[in-house]
């Protein structure tokens, strides 16, 4: 009863979070002096054709009468336009790209797919490589091999994201030819899908994985001095018992804790990397639509970015009570 | 005002989606590009001759838009692409342009038999259809489906378009397209070959106006708006056999017949536009030149850094193509603020200039040349001349006198700009040299939106001057000025940055935009380009140049003398 509870207001607070971002989102465009009817009324805009257009968009209401459209499209539905000219645009609608002539749950469809190809292979390898070399490099504390580890760390903190999906491209794409460059190839072709995604998982890993292998090694060196290792140790438990079982069960915490934020936001789109990659997700959606005062594109790509860092936070929360049942 | 991908889109570029442009623009000066052109402000370029156009085969373009009504919009309606690059390759109007490689651009007739046959002063204009022109899908081109098209564009939801004719067409008023059924009765259909044009003022520009292609036909009652650009029937040498935010592919049309269309060719059994490419890994895909790279160009201009990487690598140089000096960098100099109003200071803003600076923020010699005309080079009437006489490096103490004879001592100017690296780099030189005339100017570095938002709105405050270029959607003297300096075109999202508002220039504008003889119509272009350098309402920079490379299996790939982009119409594989 009492998770139950929890989960009511969780999930109540999350909607609290995303109806203040979008109606954030909605206020900003009231302050930037950029109007979106502008972009779609053409070379030669004429005063009457812009009040058209305006009109056809629904921008000619007051903010708060577009906001409350906006948010009652969700569960209604709603036509812009009237007459021969109306475009209808089904519940869940998040509005309608006047540019791209989608709605922009369709644009999402297209794009979400990329941008979650992307995250969920390049978080998992760095995950998965940088908890590994974290623990690797504090087991072997103060050796060479934990100079190494954390030294290629350094590298891969301060490496900026174009530069290493560059310097990839260049490498193994040019020089060697072992990987396709650029372009996203659907899932739905498994094998070209993969090869198309290495350079940019790696890419992406190459620099996150750095902050979790420091990370990892920094709170895997606090956990081994702590009385519950002595005792497992104390207690003839071999070595790899000791740290996979009781050290990095509790360095795990404060990693899912990060990673899911990191996860959250990548999801809202990977935007440099899908822009070196030439691949279409939310994060080259997101910036095209910024470029051209897209509003409904933008107000669009912020929910959902948001709903997914919400949602990585929620599940993380979640994860808390599986890795530690104390929480 | 195109500023962009090259690909195509005109002047939205600088609107919408930035000015990366002159970033192409670039440090290499005289680095030999095989196509570079001489320097001498005319438009005629020195360019490699001609090699046969051979069959077959698939051209890859490189391309950084994305498929949308402000990058790549398959429906011409809302296309703003040059009649010449993508949307040439896949629609017909019925004029287009003749592009030489020297000389200057000429309009000639298209699916039409002539570029048009005015009367009632030039306020009608009919058109005669050739015969066997078919689209895409097998149908017969007919009058009715120009009519439609052009009814479609003014549909709300179609409005994105260039538009040129939006505010010509007779009797328009109210008028919100053909899906409810309505028609305009001022574009009459006589027979399936003639269309005829009432405009509501005499308009000796509009066979460049019908060469646009918002004005391309759609098969009638076929194209509904929201789904035509899905599946585009098409009249050009090329179909769209399918499009994606990855790739549009076009395969040929088997229905455009090579004897009705001399201006294009269909050499390349298909091309494929690979979408939301980086520009950097775009250069270096092409500097590499493997595999597919070789059938390949790049729709945008060639960045800085690639540019310096191309002139220490032979092959990559040899493959290397630049425009002649074309589209206009200027100065707009607001004619509403207060610190502006006397005429004396504005001439000194003229004298005090220093184009040499300019052309170095701009990348050098092989990125702009001095420019002092609005009128720009390969545009037919353009008459070269410098009203203000300073040299390259600008009179600063002529400056300073006129100043004094103003009375003015101490003058703080805004000047607004937008944050991309070339633009903030020329504002910086023009706030330097103005300096050395003891002129204050403070940068106002601006997003694009908030840039265009600032100069293109309706409040006249906010800036005294502003950095921006020009390049005109069709080879006319008109769209250097009209635009730019008609006081009906200020605000609304309008480009007369300046805010120039003179009956004088209006009046003339209004003459030459009616005068149907265009070698009548050119004198008066020219004139009023004169007119308005008098009222000192702008500060010509440079002419820009814009780069383009090219895979070593592409022939044809070439610049003509305007605009400053490839003609993809011409391009082959060898």
């Amino acid at each position: 009863m009492k998770f139950a509870r929890y989960l009511v207001l969780r999930i109540a607070a999350m909607i609290a979070v995303l109806l203040v971002v979008t109606l954030v989102t909605y206020l900003i465009f009231q302050i930037v002096p950029a109007d979106p009817a502008r972009a779609e009324c053409g070379r030669v805009c004429t005063p009457a054709n812009l009040r058209r257009v305006r009109a056809f968009m629904g921008l000619n209401h007051s903010v708060w009468r577009q906001y409350i459209d906006f948010i009652g499209a969700i569960f209604t539905g709603r036509n812009f336009g009237h007459g021969a000219n109306a475009i209808h645009c089904s519940a869940p609608c998040l509005g309608y790209s006047f540019q791209q002539g989608q709605t922009v749950l369709s644009l999402l469809g297209q794009t979400i797919p990329v941008t979650l190809s992307i995250a969920v292979g390049a978080g998992l390898l760095w995950l998965i490589g940088g908890v590994a070399a974290g623990t690797f490099a504090a087991l072997r504390h103060g050796r060479a091999a934990d100079r190494l580890v954390m030294a290629g760390s350094i590298v891969g903190v301060s490496a900026p994201a174009y530069l290493v999906g560059l310097l990839a491209i260049l490498v193994f794409g040019f020089r060697l030819g072992w990987l396709p460059t650029n372009g996203y190839v659907s899932i739905s072709n498994p094998g070209e899908w993969a090869e198309h995604l290495i350079l940019p998982w790696c890419a992406l890993a190459f620099i996150s994985a750095a902050i979790y292998a420091r990370l990892t090694r920094s709170q895997m060196l606090d956990a081994l001095d702590e009385d519950y290792v002595r005792t497992a140790r104390a207690k003839g438990l071999r070595e790899s018992r000791v740290v996979g079982r009781h050290a990095l069960r509790n360095v795990l915490i404060p990693i899912i804790t990060v990673f899911g934020l990191d996860m959250g936001v990548l999801l809202g789109g990977a935007v440099i990397t899908e822009k070196v990659f030439s691949m279409y997700g939310l994060g080259a959606l997101l910036i095209g639509a910024v470029g051209t005062t897209n509003l409904p594109v933008i107000t669009g790509v912020t929910v959902i970015a948001a709903t997914f860092v919400v949602v990585a936070t929620f599940i993380v929360d979640l994860t808390y009570r599986l890795l530690d049942p104390r929480v | 005002m195109t500023r962009s991908p090259s690909h195509l889109r005109t002047r939205r570029s600088a609107l919408l989606s930035g000015g990366a442009v002159f970033a192409a623009a670039a440090v290499l000066a005289g680095c030999g590009s095989n196509s570079q052109v001489p320097g001498n402000g005319n438009g005629t370029a020195t360019i490699a001759k001609a090699s046969p156009v051979k069959k077959g085969g698939t051209l890859t373009v490189l391309d950084s838009s994305s498929l949308s009504a402000t990058g790549f919009a398959l429906d011409p309606a809302q296309s703003w692409s040059l009649a010449t690059t993508s949307m040439g390759l896949l629609n017909r109007r019925l004029t287009t342009w003749k592009i030489g490689r020297t000389g200057v651009a000429k309009v000639v007739p298209d699916l039409a038999t002539s570029d048009g046959t005015p009367s009632d002063g030039g306020r009608v204009w009919t058109y005669h259809l050739k015969s066997g022109i078919f689209f895409s899908n097998g149908q017969p081109i007919t009058s009715q489906d120009f009519k439609y098209a052009i009814e479609r564009t003014y549909a709300p939801q179609l409005s994105g378009g260039e538009n040129y004719q939006k505010p010509l067409i007779a009797d328009t008023k109210g008028y919100t397209g053909p899906f409810g059924g309505k028609s305009l009765p001022s574009i009459q259909t006589p027979n399936k070959d003639t269309i005829v044009f009432h405009l509501n003022k005499p308009y000796g520009l509009w066979p460049w106006v019908v060469s646009t292609v918002s004005m391309s036909p759609v098969p009638a009652g076929k194209a509904p708006a929201a789904t035509f650009a899905k599946h585009p029937i098409t009249s050009g040498p090329y179909a769209v056999q399918s499009a994606s935010q990855s790739q549009i592919v076009m395969v040929r049309n088997k229905y455009w017949k090579q004897s009705t269309d001399p201006n294009r060719s269909d050499g390349p059994s298909r091309i494929i536009f690979k979408l939301n490419q980086d520009p950097t890994v775009e250069a270096q895909t092409l500097i590499s030149d493997n595999g597919s790279a070789q059938d390949s160009f790049g729709a945008d201009f060639v960045p800085p850094a690639q540019l310096a990487q191309i002139s220490n690598d032979p092959s990559a140089k040899s493959r290397l193509v630049t425009s002649p000096a074309s589209p206009l960098e200027y100065l707009a100099v607001n004619m509403k603020s207060k610190q502006l109003q006397n005429a004396k200071v504005r001439e000194a803003l003229q004298y005090a200039i220093n184009r040499q600076s300019i052309i170095v923020a701009s990348g050098g010699t092989i990125a702009a040349e001095p420019a002092t005309t609005l009128i720009t080079p390969g545009i037919a009437g353009r008459v070269p001349y410098d009203m203000y006489p300073a040299g390259h490096t600008g009179n600063p103490a002529k400056a300073k006198q006129l100043l004094g004879q103003a009375g003015v001592s101490h003058l703080n100017l805004t000047l607004a700009v937008q944050n991309l690296p070339v633009d903030t780099a020329i504002a910086q030189a023009v706030q330097q040299a103005y300096q050395k005339a003891g002129i204050n100017v403070t940068l106002k570095t601006l997003s694009q939106d908030s840039y265009f938002g600032l100069v293109t709105g309706n409040n006249s405050s906010g800036y005294d001057l502003a950095v921006s270029s020009w390049q005109p959607d069709f080879p006319s003297a008109y769209d250097n000025i009209e635009p730019l300096f008609n006081s009906a075109d200020i605000g609304n999202g309008n480009y007369n940055l300046s805010r120039l508002d003179d009956p004088a220039v209006d009046k003339l504008i209004n003459q030459a935009e009616a005068t149907i003889n265009q070698s009548k119509s050119n004198v008066l272009w020219a004139r009023a380009d004169k007119m308005i350098m008098a009222t000192g309402s702008v500060v010509p920079l440079v002419y820009n140049r814009n780069s383009f490379l090219r895979g070593s299996g592409v022939q044809n790939f070439y610049i003509g003398t305007f605009p400053a982009y490839p003609i993809y119409t011409a391009v082959s594989l060898g």
